[in-house]
């Protein structure tokens, strides 16, 4: 059962247009290092289940997968799913060597999230004058077993998707908060919004 | 006498403070769209002078925007105003006739710098 988002209107399109901005920031950094454009999506807001959450994030066709948590002014964790599409090219791009060892592709799936969804949750936090520390991210495989015992029960997900234009490769990043953190963050929108 | 501005931008948050941000020494005529295709049709129904563009919007894009702006013969000064600043993009906008390309967050000084650049001030 879908959950009613917990933020009204004009919450919501302030929310999407910070994180907006904070997309910005994040493949203006990563299209420096690779010297190649990044596409970005308009960020989407939703409220979840854990199994709604699961079938968010999961994908048919092969992914990596990442999670992060963050601590701070605001509580929560960071999930990435990065297609395996792509890969390559980007590790090429990242001056890495063919034929890519195991340790390369964890390398590059884990810089790739301390790029975009490091970048994003600091600009996020910076305009949102809040202090948030991110941990590093490590690999997972979801499952549904996993997501029903998440602690967030009833996620605010939002979710930014960035492309290389050059190559196939995708990555989504989701970000979950609970109920506290959204409380929190309600409250410096409105302040915003004033 | 005052400026006609046309501010487009899916955000009512950037509107605001795109508006927000424009200097108080001048009058302004503003209209407000909420995607490129409202922009477009605002465009169509009557002339602007400045056109306060943001690029990521749903409908129709800012790019969407600036090319159909490429038949016009009688144009506003184009603004873009967005949080997607790669290079490449910058590139394609200002080939697309923008004037000047200002990063999200908005900075009220640069604004006002650049209205000042293009004569307003």
């Amino acid at each position: 059962m879908s959950i009613v988002l917990p933020l009204d209107e004009e919450q919501r399109d302030a929310l999407q247009e910070l994180l907006n901005i904070s997309m910005g920031q994040a493949a203006n950094s990563l299209a420096q290092l690779i010297e190649t454009k990044i596409d970005i999506s308009i960020p989407t807001i939703s409220a979840v289940t854990p199994n709604e959450l699961y079938g968010l994030l999961f994908e048919t066709s092969g992914a990596f997968y990442t999670r992060q948590s963050f601590l701070g002014d605001i509580h929560g964790e960071v999930m990435s799913v990065l297609s395996r599409s792509g890969l390559s090219e980007v590790a090429e791009l990242m001056d890495y060597d063919e034929p890519l060892s195991k340790e390369d592709i964890q390398e590059i799936i884990l810089e790739l999230c301390n790029i975009l969804a490091g970048a994003c949750l600091a600009g996020l936090s910076e305009q949102l004058e809040l202090t948030t520390n991110l941990n590093m991210p490590t690999l997972f495989v979801p499952d549904k077993t996993n997501f029903d015992e998440l602690k967030w029960q009833h996620s605010l997900v939002m979710e930014v998707r960035f492309a290389i234009a050059i190559s196939s490769f995708s990555m989504r990043v989701v970000f979950c908060l609970d109920d506290e953190s959204l409380t929190r963050i309600k409250s410096t929108l409105d302040e915003l919004l004033e | 006498m005052s400026i006609s501005v046309l501010v487009a931008d899916d955000s009512k948050l950037s509107r605001r403070s795109v508006i927000r941000s424009l200097p108080e020494d001048l009058s302004y005529d503003i209209t407000e769209a909420t995607n490129g295709q409202e922009a477009i049709d605002s465009l169509s129904q009557r002339g602007f002078e400045l056109l306060l563009l943001d690029l990521t919007m749903p409908e129709v894009d800012g790019v969407g925007v600036l090319e159909h702006l490429q038949n016009k013969e009688s144009k506003p000064n184009v603004i873009v105003i967005s949080a997607d600043f790669q290079p490449e993009k910058q590139k394609i906008v200002m080939a697309l006739g923008a004037k000047r390309f200002l990063r999200k967050p908005l900075d009220k000084e640069e604004l006002a710098m650049t209205l000042f650049e293009l004569g307003y001030l």
